[in-house]
């Protein structure tokens, strides 16, 4: 595309947002809805601004945050370990498939209650759970990954005298890592978004309970807020994860 | 050879055993109140189903997960195929999608209460929600990879636009359709499942934690295992449809992942 036709459908683009915006501005402003049900977008805003420089606010995000971060990365160790052995022992793989056959359908969500019975109400439960939503996709997209590699890689690994181990660590992951990649970015939105469910359930503290919080209160205002922050967070991990994943494949052809 | 293969259905019910068991011993060694054995947990499941209340509860919460999946991909898969189609469509939506992607979708569901009441209305909107966004996405990618000549043919031969979207881009991009309704189908139960947990009113999510707030353990896991299998049922089925519908088209391997 040209850059004239970039920027024209960027245009483009900003006209929905925009109309949303505009709409909600409207009808706060006719007065068709009460403040207490649809606050106006510039107060919503304010007060996002506001709250992002309160320290108690800040206090909350780095609580999800720290959750959401944990459970990510054990997950991105469980899952890409697995997946490897997968796709490097064929009795490995005979056990896995039929298991995540079985459980990737499942809704995660339904195991909170299993998740706060045995491990607390406390981070671990929360931990846990964003550890089962978010290792199957990564599990899933680094087998179809390594499985995908070019056999002759790994002939001639093996033909130099490389262990099997070795060449699953050394050149077949590696050469698997685009598609590894892709998995923990979706991986990483899935996270974000359960993090949140899971404290809006129970929790008493993190961006979710804040939520639940304000909307007991019946705080419209504040019942934006937490939302906007958690789709912002989950908006700039997504776009802060695909540059470091184009400085990483910097070598890698063209993906589709 | 296939036939040998393909017994079907064999080894997930071997995985579903492994885990009944690797359950059974874990609770039977830890032997902690908050996690019954499975076979005690087994012995509610036909409790929870015999009681009338309990099952028009889950009844209700299917119907509306129905009800929001089929409005869901009604509403999803024209505009993905527009999209697919339509540059100045694509640009339309794209930013707006993903804006919309990393909303938590079940976390909505406070403020449509607000707006909708308690009633129905909002777990199905909810619902709707979580179901568009992977249809949408992989309508536009199978309209995307249509073959141009094909759609050159038609328009040569004097079929109208909307005619071919209908007649040649609908079809071609089944495959691919379908493997975001699959993924829909999935999000609509989970989207379903949380959002009563939120709400805590009516519905499986509500049995789930009533039980658990009275510390009515065996229940709460034989919640789980019945929502469980709701999962792997409706996959599996869908997938029985799928295979029947496009056979023609490989066996798609998408990840069925997401969340809301």
């Amino acid at each position: 595309m040209t850059r004239s036709g970039r920027s024209a459908s960027a245009l483009i683009g900003v006209i929905p947002i925009a109309l949303i915006i505009g709409i909600w501005q409207a009808i706060a402003a006719s007065g068709l809805a009460p403040p207490s049900i649809l606050p106006p977008p510039a107060a919503v805003f304010a007060r996002l601004v506001q709250q992002l420089g309160s320290p108690a606010y800040l206090d909350h995000v780095a609580t999800t945050l720290f959750r959401l971060f944990t459970g990510f990365a054990i997950a991105a160790v469980i899952g890409v370990t697995i997946g490897v052995a997968a796709t490097g022992s064929r009795a490995v793989e005979a056990i896995v498939q039929p298991l995540v056959r079985v459980l990737a359908p499942v809704p995660k969500i339904a195991l909170y209650p299993a998740f706060i019975l045995t491990l607390g109400f406390e981070n671990a439960s929360k931990i846990a759970l964003v550890v089962a939503d978010a290792a199957f996709p990564i599990l899933l997209a680094t087998h179809q990954g390594t499985s995908a590699v070019e056999p002759k890689l790994a002939w001639s690994a093996r033909a130099a005298g490389t262990s099997p181990l070795a060449c699953l660590v050394t050149v077949v992951l590696p050469a698997a890592l685009p598609s590894v990649l892709t998995g923990c970015r979706i991986a990483l939105v899935i996270s974000c978004i359960v993090v949140f469910l899971a404290e809006m359930i129970t929790s008493t503290d993190g961006l979710g309970h804040l939520l639940v919080r304000a909307s007991r209160s019946f705080q419209t205002v504040d019942m934006f807020v937490p939302l906007i922050t958690i789709s912002l967070l989950g908006l700039l991990l997504n776009v802060g994860f695909n540059a470091l994943r184009a400085r990483l494949l910097a070598g890698f052809p063209e993906e589709p | 050879m296939e036939r040998i293969a393909s017994v079907p259905g064999l080894p997930p019910i071997l995985a579903c055993a492994a885990l009944l068991a690797i359950w059974e011993i874990a609770a039977r060694l830890l032997a902690i109140d908050g996690l019954p054995p499975a076979s005690a947990a087994l012995a509610q499941v036909p409790a929870i189903l015999g009681d009338p209340e309990a099952l028009l509860n889950i009844a209700a919460s299917l119907r509306r997960m129905a009800i929001g999946f089929v409005l869901g991909i009604a509403a999803a898969v024209p505009i993905g195929l527009m999209m697919g189609r339509s540059q100045y469509v694509a640009a339309f939506f794209n930013p707006l999608l993903m804006i919309i992607y990393p909303v938590p979708k079940a976390a909505l569901m406070p403020i449509i209460m607000l707006w909708l009441g308690v009633g129905d209305a909002s777990k199905t909107l909810v619902i709707f929600l979580g179901v568009t966004l992977p249809v949408i996405y992989h309508s536009y990618q199978g309209a995307r990879a249509v073959e141009e000549r094909m759609l050159w043919s038609a328009a040569a031969m004097g079929m109208g636009p909307l005619a071919r979207l209908v007649r040649i881009v609908l079809p071609a991009a089944l495959p691919e359709i379908l493997v975001g309704c699959r993924t829909g189908l999935v999000l609509a139960l989970i989207t379903m499942v949380t959002s009563e947990m939120i709400t805590r009113q009516t519905g499986i999510g509500n049995i789930l934690f009533n039980s658990l707030d009275m510390a009515q353990y065996d229940t709460v896991y034989a919640m789980i295992v019945i929502i469980g299998v709701l999962g792997f049922a409706l996959d599996a089925a869908f997938e029985a449809l799928r295979s029947r519908l496009v056979g023609w088209a490989a066996p798609s391997h998408a990840l069925v992942v997401g969340t809301t």
